[in-house]
């Protein structure tokens, strides 16, 4: 451009008798040039000058036929007596009382794709010497009314060749057609949709009122655009999750219940989540879920589906989500330490997740993870443990924190001795189908589950021995409360236990139930009675090598064996002194002998 | 009445010292074992005073161990080099307590500073201290800090495996100690041995011998 004008700057000073000397003879280029322009010049700018208003013309001559288009079903006789009233602004009253405006404009007409059908094509109870005399009973009775003319053009053919018809055409609470098409301005969903994005174009029909049923039970497929605005996943398309679902593609799945379509929908999450579905993978709801459990959690039903963000995890939070199962722990809690705290405002105390974790929740019985959560927040429980607890640390490894901060009463807080069986080179605790793998389905075990003290000291090495065969294992001994349920009436310091001798004297009751844990497989575990005598046994003193309390699990063989010793070591004096009395007259005789 | 200078007066302090903890241990050791059957003091206090005793035992065998080390009298606890001799010193020595003691005749062993020991004295003693008490006192300590020792107590099959071996010692060393104060008046008088323990001095009785 600027050497185009330099050149014409050229050719001017050249005209003046000014050009440059050594450029006329060499640049013949620019001398054409300046050549066409004169040429052509002033035809251009003459037909530029007469074609610039033409160009307006032309734009609203283009115009005129869908205006004309628009409004032609307007041009009828029957449309004009029906517009004679309805151009004034007028509503009709339901049955149930909902109003609708009847008060139509030219321009609600506009683009329809029946500007050829007179008003009564549709609206077929209506003649030119009959207005309606029916009552609809709401304003949807009416638009399905209506929409009851569309099946006289529009066959099942034509309409099951659209997905989305196809999905609902057959529906009891099928939307009338005017939900998605409109009502006057009737046009094709896909020019409505045109120049939506994915997200906006599902919600085109499923931000509307809609629902489907699935064996009887009524399932919303309505979803409110604001709730996904204000999500945290505001920026994605509704395809990211709902998979195989294009503006081409609306495939019909089929769920045996509203249940069965969330838990499918939600593996959508591990997309972007894998490491959440990973954790959420080896927790109990998952086990529950895999071994045909509904009713387990899954990733909706503490996030929510679409408004996944600061209201649901607020919910989250506040338990709500784990409520809906757990409601009697809930009670407890509300009587805890921390749930008295949290009532008066103290949003530091824990609540589900803490302990529990947000995805890999574990059966309490199988994880050790719930003492790390109280030493989480208890970071000095050690330390003040060890002013006045000797051997703090391998108390708390044994114990667990509410098998102590638990009162006991009549209703609860009693305790057991639960004996995990590990592997004793890798630590892994044995699973119900390697037990069953070593010992066989018919065990004695499988009679254990009834209350009584079922395995006897005896049995119990023989079990031991049996499972450690092939690879030694160790039962690991563990304080912990009977039920899950009283862990969360966790009380004050005041209330716990604290004096030695309760644990630590023959025939303490925190010893007097005890039970074999085995994992099962969906993460809770197996609890088998076992005979409290074993702890004492001296059967036992391999097998339990890992688990002793000073005074109340003592063996017992040592105590005879120690008053065997005792009786010995006063027998052998004792002995000597009767022979020393009994032969004193030979010494006698002897020291009288040697005078 | 010859007296000869058998125990000095760090080996006599080590003694006493050790007397006192072992019978503080075995009572608290009692203590803790048998809380229900026994109430003398509170179980804290039982435990707190076994660890105290058991460190003061621990102090002490050190200062034992340094004492005889060091001086090279840990000779007297090492049986002689002829094993033949020894055994036969051993067979009289028995012979001594389980008849001669009755019908009047002398101790065979005369105790010096050098061979202070009795050949019988000698076994048991040098079973017990380069054994049983290392034995008593680690697996005291390993009880005291479970956690620190916590490798070890695996190693060793168990904390229950390690009480077991404690509280088996413990009734031996009980056992031990009523054998002992009884073999303690076996002197030329009852209270002679005793005295010695004290002193330092054994008198040694020169009736014709």
């Amino acid at each position: 451009m600027l050497n185009g004008m330099r050149n014409l700057g050229q050719a001017y000073l050249a005209r003046d008798g000014k050009a440059p000397a050594g450029t006329e003879d060499q640049n013949i280029g620019p001398r054409l040039r300046n050549g066409l322009v004169v040429l052509f010049g002033p035809f251009i700018g003459l037909s530029f000058i007469v074609l610039l208003p033409l160009i307006p013309v032309i734009f609203v001559l283009a115009l005129i036929p869908r205006i004309a288009l628009g409004s032609a079903a307007l041009e009828s006789d029957e449309a004009r007596m029906c517009m004679g009233c309805h151009s004034a602004p007028m509503t009709k009253t339901f049955v149930n009382g909902e109003k609708l405006s009847v008060h139509l404009q030219d321009k609600d007409f506009a683009g329809s794709v029946h500007s050829f059908a007179a008003c009564t094509n549709c609206h077929s109870d209506v003649h030119l010497d009959k207005h309606p005399s029916a009552k609809y009973a709401s304003k949807r009775d009416f638009l399905l009314t209506v929409a009851k003319s569309c099946r006289m053009c529009h066959d099942d053919r034509q309409l099951l060749a659209s997905p989305v018809h196809k999905n609902i055409v057959n529906w009891a609470n099928a939307p009338p057609c005017s939900d998605c098409h409109g009502t006057h301005a009737i046009r094709k969903v896909a020019v409505l949709k045109a120049k939506k994005n994915i997200s906006e174009y599902c919600l085109t029909c499923h931000g509307k009122d809609l629902s489907t049923s699935i064996n009887g039970e009524k399932v919303s497929l309505s979803v409110k655009a604001d709730a996904i605005r204000n999500s945290v996943h505001s920026k994605h398309a509704c395809t990211d999750c709902h998979a195989g679902f294009s503006t081409k593609e609306h495939p019909v799945k089929k769920f045996g219940s509203k249940r069965e379509l969330s838990i499918a929908l939600s593996g959508a999450c591990g997309k972007c989540h894998p490491d959440k579905m990973k954790q959420m993978e080896g927790s109990i709801h998952a086990k529950m879920l895999s071994n045909g459990n509904l009713a387990a959690p899954v990733c909706t039903d503490c996030h929510s589906s679409h408004t996944v963000g600061k209201t649901a995890l607020a919910e989250t939070l506040a338990g709500i989500p784990c409520k809906r199962c757990h409601e009697d722990v809930f009670k407890m809690y509300r009587e805890s330490v921390h749930g008295i705290a949290k009532a008066g405002g103290n949003n530091q105390v824990p609540i589900c997740s803490s302990c529990h974790f947000a995805h890999e929740v574990k059966a309490a019985a199988a994880t050790e993870k719930m003492k790390e959560a109280c030493l989480g927040c208890h970071t000095e429980a050690l330390r003040i443990h060890s002013k006045w607890l000797p051997n703090a640390g391998a108390h708390l490894e044994a114990i667990t924190c509410a098998a102590c901060h638990v009162p006991e009463t009549s209703e609860g807080g009693h305790r057991s001795i639960y004996l995990y069986v590990s592997d004793k080179e890798t630590g892994v605790n044995l699973g119900e189908a390697q037990v069953e793998k070593i010992l066989g389905k018919e065990t004695s075990l499988q009679t254990c589950e009834e209350s009584g003290n079922c395995i006897s000291p005896d049995e119990f090495r023989t079990i031991y021995r049996k499972l450690g065969k092939d690879t030694p294992v160790q039962f690991t001994g563990r304080m912990k409360l009977q039920s899950g349920l009283d862990a969360h009436r966790l009380s004050l310091k005041k209330n716990a236990v604290r004096k030695c001798e309760q644990c630590h004297s023959a025939g303490s009751d925190f010893f007097s139930d005890v039970k074999m844990a085995i994992m099962k497989t969906d993460g809770r575990v197996q609890v088998y009675n076992v005979d409290p005598s074993v702890l004492s046994s001296y059967m036992a003193i391999l097998p339990l090598g890992k688990f002793y309390a000073i005074g109340s699990t003592r063996v017992r063989v040592l105590d005879y064996l120690g008053i065997l010793f005792v009786l010995g070591g006063v027998s052998v004096p004792a002995a000597h002194i009767t022979v020393r009395i009994l032969t004193r007259g030979i010494r006698r005789r002897k020291k009288g002998g040697h005078r | 009445m010859k007296r000869i200078y058998l125990h000095p007066a760090p080996i006599r302090l080590w003694h006493w010292v050790n007397a006192g903890s072992f019978i503080a241990l075995i009572v608290t050791g009692l203590q803790v074992r048998y809380r229900g059957a026994i109430s003398l003091m509170s179980f804290e206090q039982a435990v707190d005073i076994h660890n105290i005793f058991g460190f003061v035992l621990l102090g002490n065998y050190a200062i034992w161990l340094l004492y005889y080390l060091l001086t090279g009298k840990i000779k007297i606890y090492l049986p002689p080099a002829k094993l033949g001799e020894f055994i036969k010193k051993a067979i009289n020595q028995a012979k001594y307590y389980g008849y001669g003691i009755f019908v009047g005749e002398e101790n065979p062993h005369k105790s010096t500073p050098e061979n202070k020991f009795n050949p019988l004295q000698q076994t048991a003693y040098l079973q017990i201290m380069a054994l049983l008490i290392p034995v008593q006192l680690l697996t005291g300590f390993f009880l005291w800090d479970m956690k620190l020792f916590a490798r070890w107590i695996d190693l060793a099959g168990g904390v229950k495996i390690v009480d077991t071996v404690h509280v088996f010692l413990f009734l031996f060393f009980s056992s031990f100690m009523i054998v002992h104060i009884y073999l303690a008046t076996l002197g030329h008088t009852a209270t002679a041995h005793i005295k010695a323990m004290i002193t330092g001095y054994e008198e040694e009785h020169e009736s014709g011998h």
